[in-house]
């Protein structure tokens, strides 16, 4: 098994040394009717820029709470949050989200097209390079014919696809997913997260990954961020060393695999 | 597959089966008007009440008098009346109901007030509205524009409330403006239920565009209708009465046509969920 | 949550107080002419003079009558011949234009006829509320009937659930929720229908007050106006407490649970059952 290190080729500058994401003690309460909810007790952890980092943990221990705060959508009760050296004040130009649920994410009276030309039409492109850019991204993703369809009308995979696809219509610096591939099948699931690498390497987007799957976590990422229940921490960080390009077949079959995945599940369960 | 073909007897093939299958639906939808309007018709053919005409002279006055006689002044009053006032109710109705969901303290402290509005019978303010207007133009307008405004207003408040926080935050990180996002995103999520409040304001306007016409009106189906109950001309009654079931029964069909045009996405979503 | 209660109720007094000043500012000024519109002050006498004595309840109460008797036997009737009809496909497809066509028309346009076979009568208000309500009624029991969710129907066969048992335990509960929605704007339509039957028929309650101040002239406005306020009252009072009924009988059904579980923040026209979702 190789002990070599992810190498990522993005046409960013590596050497700027800023990280992507950097969160210093990041605490999140809610007011709850029974008395103040503490989502977030203690989040500590930076993403370096092109890596792919996956968050894990189990229901309920506020990962969703942790993706807002990193999109700018929620701020920290306490902490800090910065995206690029700057703290997050409200959603910054060079973030993408994909969102769990697409059907409720994807606009229904827009067409495949026009919602992925959204973000382009809102960022001020001419007619031209809006209809190029979603063509382009659209056949990244694996549906160059799909422009004139409605969400509504593809299966649950093609739509998460129009999901991933309009959020890096505009090329986003970071990419956060929120259990994106929760809701489809587990065949579909294994081609989603093979794609989501591939579009990884092609537009050199830094990825934060919320799941609850740990073989999901562990196949797709450099870095594993365990978090914890009550209260909502990081339990540890694990850098995964596995091969790239990783393969659904080869990468689960190595022991190294099983391994993080055993470190993981006990410590995911033991909490 | 019948059994039919297995005697020889050539069975009808599939095209031709579906043609009859549609015809015997069609006929199914219909066949009970029919039956109805002949009875009407048979049942009064004899008549010599002076209150129940035979339906035959009724539609003879339908003929001589809306379509091709004096009374299509009196439809076009009316409609002038109604399409001016619900067009203004729909367009204020919108307009404050958007209004109310972007001041949240404007809405609190006016809520109670917006209610007691809708639900205020609209044509109680009848005499009121001729006390203050007179009885021309001015007033029928107004009062059609002030009673159906709020159900849009409501609806399209509600509607406007009730729309989906992932969309909303699908648009902020998409970069589109606040009021952008109103404008793209609220609007088109709320039409479904706007449409449904502008529905509801058609019906409050074509009431009120009758009952605004009956006291003291020169003009209009309602005036036509009380002039021509008050000498005794039934069969003119009569022919108003159905000229106002036609009204309410286009209004609905063209009202339906325009709904699945503009919401044909809703519709079509609605649909494959069920099959889910 | 003490400060945000009070807040906005307190918001809420400050407008309407605003608003009863700025009535009688304006009158008192002379810009509202006392020959057109009754001042704020003379309104309110009005309607406690009338609250008072016994004028304003008889005519509530005749009001209520013809709402009440009419309410009733049209939705008896939709609920009798709705669920006829919605059970069986043909009938349903046969009766269902007719039935929409009936629904569009203008109910004003049938007082005519009310007038002329029973004159300015109790009988006349509630045979026209009856029709008024029956037919948007009878189309909302038939969907409830024909709205079976398929999973709640298989359930239903796999379970040998049938006849008699199966229309009472299943079907009826699973349409009630159409039905409710059909009868709170029955409430509403009964009401608007009864008051036109009086403004307009002649026949006794409110609406009919109305009129008679009308026509009696500038000095009976103030009349005129507090019962237009007691109409509008009766409205409000009535969809309450249609609401709180339906709480009390639908409490079961996940919509209404799902609306407690998510808390207030649900629009205030749907919280009082006023919101006609698209069907």
């Amino acid at each position: 098994m190789n002990e070599v290190k992810p190498e990522v080729t993005t046409a960013e500058d590596e050497a700027a040394g800023v990280p992507v994401v950097s969160l210093r003690q990041v605490r999140k309460v809610y007011p709850g009717a029974a008395g103040p909810k503490v989502a977030l007790q203690d989040i500590t952890f930076d993403v370096a820029r092109g890596e792919f980092a996956c968050v894990v943990g189990p229901s309920g221990a506020g990962k969703t709470t942790l993706l807002r705060i990193l999109a700018g959508l929620a701020q920290p009760t306490s902490g800090a949050a910065l995206f690029e050296g700057t703290p997050l004040r409200s959603v910054p130009p060079g973030i993408g989200v994909v969102f769990q649920d697409y059907g409720r994410s994807l606009y229904p009276w827009l067409t495949v097209a026009r919602n992925v030309e959204l973000p382009l039409r809102v960022r001020g492109l001419q007619r031209t390079e809006r209809a190029q850019r979603v063509a382009e991204v659209l056949a990244s993703v694996g549906l160059p014919d799909a422009g004139r369809s409605y969400p509504w009308q593809l299966s649950g995979g093609m739509q998460q696809r129009v999901a991933i696809a309009r959020s890096l219509a505009y090329r986003p610096d970071l990419l956060l997913m929120d259990e994106p591939f929760a809701s489809v099948d587990a065949q579909t699931r294994f081609e989603l997260e093979d794609l989501i690498l591939r579009v990884r390497q092609e537009f050199g987007v830094t990825v934060v990954f919320v799941t609850h799957d740990i073989d999901e976590a562990v196949y797709l990422a450099d870095r594993v961020i365990a978090v914890s229940k009550s209260p909502g921490v990081v339990t540890e960080i694990v850098d995964i060393t596995l091969t790239r390009p990783r393969d659904q077949i080869a990468t689960k079959a190595d022991p190294a695999f099983a391994r993080y995945r055993e470190h993981l599940l006990g410590m995911v369960m033991k909490r | 597959m019948s059994l039919h073909s297995l005697g020889g007897a050539a069975s009808p093939g599939p095209a031709a089966r579906a043609a009859g299958t549609a015809a015997a639906r069609a006929l199914t939808r219909v066949w009970l008007f029919v039956v109805l309007f002949l009875i009407w018709w048979f049942w009064s053919a004899g008549s010599k009440s002076l209150y129940f005409p035979p339906l035959s002279s009724i539609l003879k006055a339908l003929w001589t008098q809306w379509v091709t006689g004096p009374a299509r002044a009196e439809l076009g009053s009316s409609l002038e009346h109604l399409v001016v006032g619900y067009v203004i109710a729909g367009l204020v109705g919108i307009g404050i109901g958007a209004l109310l969901w972007s001041l949240r303290y404007l809405r609190d402290a006016t809520s109670p007030y917006i209610y007691f509005l809708y639900v205020l019978p609209a044509p109680v303010l009848v005499p009121a509205a001729m006390t203050l207007f007179g009885i021309g133009f001015t007033m029928k307008v107004v009062l059609i524009a002030f009673a159906a405004l709020w159900p849009t207003l409501l609806n399209t408040l509600d509607g406007m409330r009730g729309v989906d926080q992932v969309k909303l935050d699908t648009s902020r990180v998409l970069g589109v403006s606040p009021l952008g996002s109103v404008f793209r995103v609220v609007l088109p999520a709320a039409a479904p239920q706007i449409v449904a409040g502008l529905r509801n304001s058609l019906q409050v306007a074509i009431i009120l565009m009758v009952v605004s016409e009956w006291e003291a009106s020169s003009d209009g189906i309602g005036y036509y209708i009380v002039n021509a109950q008050q000498s005794f001309d039934y069969v003119g009654m009569w022919s108003g009465i159905i000229v106002l079931a036609i009204i309410g029964t286009v209004a609905n069909v063209l009202f339906v046509i325009a709904e699945n045009r503009a919401l044909h996405w809703h519709y079509g979503a609605r649909a494959v969920e069920g099959t889910r | 949550m003490l400060g945000r209660y009070t807040l906005t109720y307190g918001l809420r007094l400050a407008v309407l107080a605003a608003a009863l000043g700025l009535w009688q500012g304006l009158s008192a000024a002379g810009v509202i002419r006392a020959d057109e519109f009754p001042s704020m002050s003379q309104t309110a006498t009005a309607l406690w003079d009338q609250a008072s004595g016994s004028s304003l309840w008889s005519a509530v109460g005749q009001t209520l009558e013809g709402w009440g008797l009419g309410l009733v036997i049209g939705a008896a009737a939709a609920l009798l011949i709705g669920t006829l009809i919605g059970m069986n496909g043909f009938a349903y497809r046969s009766a269902i234009g007719v039935i929409e066509f009936f629904k569009a028309i203008p109910v004003i346009a049938i007082l005519p006829v009310g007038l002329v076979l029973w004159g300015a009568t109790l009988t006349m208000k509630f045979a026209l509320v009856a029709f008024a309500v029956f037919w948007p009624l009878v189309i909302q029991v038939c969907y409830g009937v024909r709205s079976l969710d398929p999973v709640v129907r298989d359930t239903t066969a796999v379970l040998q659930v049938r006849g008699p048992r199966k229309f009472l335990t299943v079907i009826l509960p699973s349409a009630a929720p159409f039905i409710a929605t059909g009868l709170r704007v029955a409430v509403a339509v009964a009401l608007i229908v009864d008051i036109i039957a009086e403004l307009i028929g002649g026949g006794s309650g409110v609406g009919e007050r109305i009129l008679v101040a009308e026509n009696a002239g500038p000095s009976a406005y103030p009349i005129m106006y507090a019962y237009i306020v007691v109409a509008g009252l009766l409205g409000v009072l009535l969809a309450g407490a249609f609401t709180v009924a339906e709480r009390y009988v639908l409490g079961w059904h996940e919509s209404q649970r799902s609306a407690r579980a998510e808390g207030q923040d649900r629009g205030y026209s749907e919280r009082k059952g006023l919101t006609l979702v698209a069907s």
